[in-house]
């Protein structure tokens, strides 16, 4: 894309910030990537914010509070693209584990006790249960590589691609020894693929932090793993860790078919 | 075909004097305990002693991502970075049948200067193996190997017999004269042909290949196939780690800070869901059941009635890679019409009893 150089919006709502924090550690590409495009607002690596039109809005985090509903409605409105940038974004993270509002309430007031919030808490949430999302890059958090490609395709203009394929693909191009085969809890089949399979390439399982993959198969992992020794209660409680909101329709068929 | 003598105790001055202008590779016991085609350093890293690497070594001519070319407005630049002069030893028959389907297929119609350059590059020395409780390859008939070879290891006590498949073999061994006994004993064949008989009495797994076609078709509406589908991981496993699977997906990478792009190939697999997608949403084969009956289709049948033999080489990956027990033997027995012990047996048993 000639001429004009994109206006880009990197902002973090409810997160470790991991993310943002991804992006300033591509310290070999930074020239280029400022070079390239013309950062508005980014609040981890500068303070001359503007909040003004965007071309492209990343969105780093979850939305647990009021205040974040309107920010983030507020950057839909003035951006022609916004991306869901990291798992919490894409799927609302480890945080969203409690969907169920009154267990949700329990949990806060164990933690907060009956404290008064300045700012309202809701129940976590990925950025699309609020806004039209136009991309997603997923990853806990994204890896660098994953970045600069999605990036790239977008100041040149080219459709990023999705990560539609799973841990297993990467893990088989390292040539590791399937781990679930040999017994091992391992959520590889059914998490997207943008790490590289980093873990099972150091003989770890994967745990899941790229959130589900496109079409994963939850129920056979399910009684596969059950067929392997491992509890209902222990299996779903993995299952659920990174999988944010986006298996409650699965659950509620599974639960309702046992 | 000629065959000379080599003692054991001369096999590392050999191999030391066929790689001096290439990079050897050879099998490798990894932590995990499998084996895997790796550069040599150090002879002794050499393990002979293995019966399937988790990848063919159609990973050394065809990697699982490389780029082809850089393209921008000026034209475009070729990529050969992944060829590079290579000797492969340790290379048992059922994956030299693999590299021989392989041959095939980037030859015919389209010549795929990805692979052949590679091929090229590469000598190729192979070496007879032992079958495990997975080996099948028997029942392909590609136990046994004549062609697709520089030079082929027999092993027996304390020599080898070495065939030479090729003229690029021969100049091999003219590097090293010294090492070779050009004379067999009659003992020597005795005791070729004994180790023969005892390894063909050695295959546990049958599987009646040339009944397959038929059964295909028969099957081909099946319950059987709703039932593998339900079980899928659609993991791509199968498929990434099967010698005569070739499929790739072709992906433009642009560079940042050049008008230019990277045109980069990389290992694909019919097993994923977004392998049949198409513009417009489109998806012809969005069931698990689908992509399996495709996958076996091609192993099963499609390739026999073709080429006279199946696209499936026994070499027992699919059997010791697939988490959920879909693999060649299952699938087999159960288009037999036989109950067969698997995962996902017992899962249709479970979901829909």
């Amino acid at each position: 894309m000639k001429g004009k150089k994109l206006k880009i919006g990197i902002y973090e709502l409810t997160g470790c910030a991991g993310d943002a924090l991804m992006i300033l550690n591509c310290e070999k590409e930074l020239p280029a990537i400022f070079q390239a495009v013309d950062i508005q607002s980014f609040l981890m690596a500068k303070s001359d914010n503007i909040d003004d039109e965007l071309d492209v809005a990343l969105v780093e985090g979850s939305v647990t509070t009021e205040k974040e509903v309107e920010e983030l409605k507020d950057i839909r409105k003035r951006s022609k693209i916004v991306v869901a940038l990291g798992l919490c974004a894409t799927v609302g993270g480890i945080q969203a584990r409690f969907q169920d509002p009154q267990k949700w309430q329990e949990n806060f007031r164990q933690v907060y006790g009956e404290t008064k919030m300045e700012l309202p808490a809701v129940v976590s949430k990925p950025i699309d249960a609020y806004i039209k999302v136009d991309f997603y890059l997923p990853g806990c958090p994204i890896s660098k590589e994953q970045f600069l490609n999605f990036f790239t395709r977008v100041v040149k203009g080219a459709p990023p691609e999705s990560y539609p394929q799973p841990v297993c693909v990467s893990c088989k191009y390292k040539e590791n020894d399937c781990l679930l085969k040999n017994g091992l809890f391992c959520l590889g089949p059914l998490t997207a693929d943008g790490c590289g399979a980093v873990c099972p390439s150091h003989n770890l399982p994967c745990v899941g932090c790229w959130g589900p993959v496109q079409g994963g198969n939850w129920t056979s992992e399910f009684y596969l793993l059950q067929d392997k020794g491992f509890s209902r209660e222990f299996i779903k409680k993995k299952m659920a860790n990174f999988a944010g909101t986006k298996l409650s329709e699965f659950w509620k068929q599974f639960d309702r078919r046992d | 075909m000629k065959i000379v003598k080599l003692k054991k105790s001369n096999l590392h001055p050999f191999l030391q004097a066929a790689s001096q202008d290439a990079e050897l590779w050879a099998p490798v016991r990894q932590k995990n305990n499998k084996h895997s085609f790796q550069p040599i350093k150090d002879f002794a890293t050499i393990d002979l002693n293995y019966t399937r690497t988790i990848l063919p070594p159609r990973k050394l001519f065809l990697p699982p991502q490389f780029n082809m070319f850089q393209a921008s407005l000026q034209g475009y630049k070729e990529d050969f970075s992944h060829v590079s002069p290579k000797v492969i030893f340790g290379v048992h028959p059922c994956d030299l049948h693999g590299l021989l389907i392989f041959d095939e297929f980037h030859r015919q119609n389209f010549e795929d200067p990805y692979y052949l350059k590679a091929k090229e590059n590469t000598l190729i020395f192979g070496h007879s193996c032992w079958p495990d409780d997975k080996c099948f390859c028997q029942s392909t008939n590609t136990h046994l190997v004549e062609e697709g070879y520089d030079l082929f290891f027999s092993e027996l006590d304390d020599y080898y017999l070495v065939w030479i498949g090729s003229s690029r073999g021969d100049d091999c061994l003219r590097l090293a004269p010294e090492l070779f006994d050009e004379s067999l004993s009659e003992e020597d064949i005795k005791g070729y042909i004994a180790w023969q008989e005892k390894r063909n009495q050695a295959f546990k797994l049958k599987i009646n290949f040339f009944a397959m076609p038929d059964l295909m078709e028969l099957r081909y509406h099946h319950s059987l196939w709703e039932k593998l589908g339900q079980a899928c991981l659609s993991c791509g496993s199968c498929s990434l780690v099967c010698p005569t699977c070739n499929c790739y997906n072709v992906q433009d990478q642009p560079l940042l800070s050049q008008d230019a792009s990277n045109i980069q190939r990389c290992w694909d697999s019919c097993m994923l869901e977004n392998y049949s997608a198409v513009a417009g949403g489109e998806n012809f084969r969005e069931k698990r059941s689908q992509r399996l009956k495709l996958w076996y289709t091609h192993k099963l049948q499609a390739y026999i009635s073709k080429y006279g033999k199946p696209a499936c080489v026994g070499c027992g990956r699919c059997i010791a890679t697939c988490p959920v027990d879909i693999n060649v033997f299952t699938v087999s027995r159960a288009l037999e019409g036989e109950e067969v012990e698997a995962f996902w047996n017992r899962l249709a048993k479970e979901v829909n009893p």
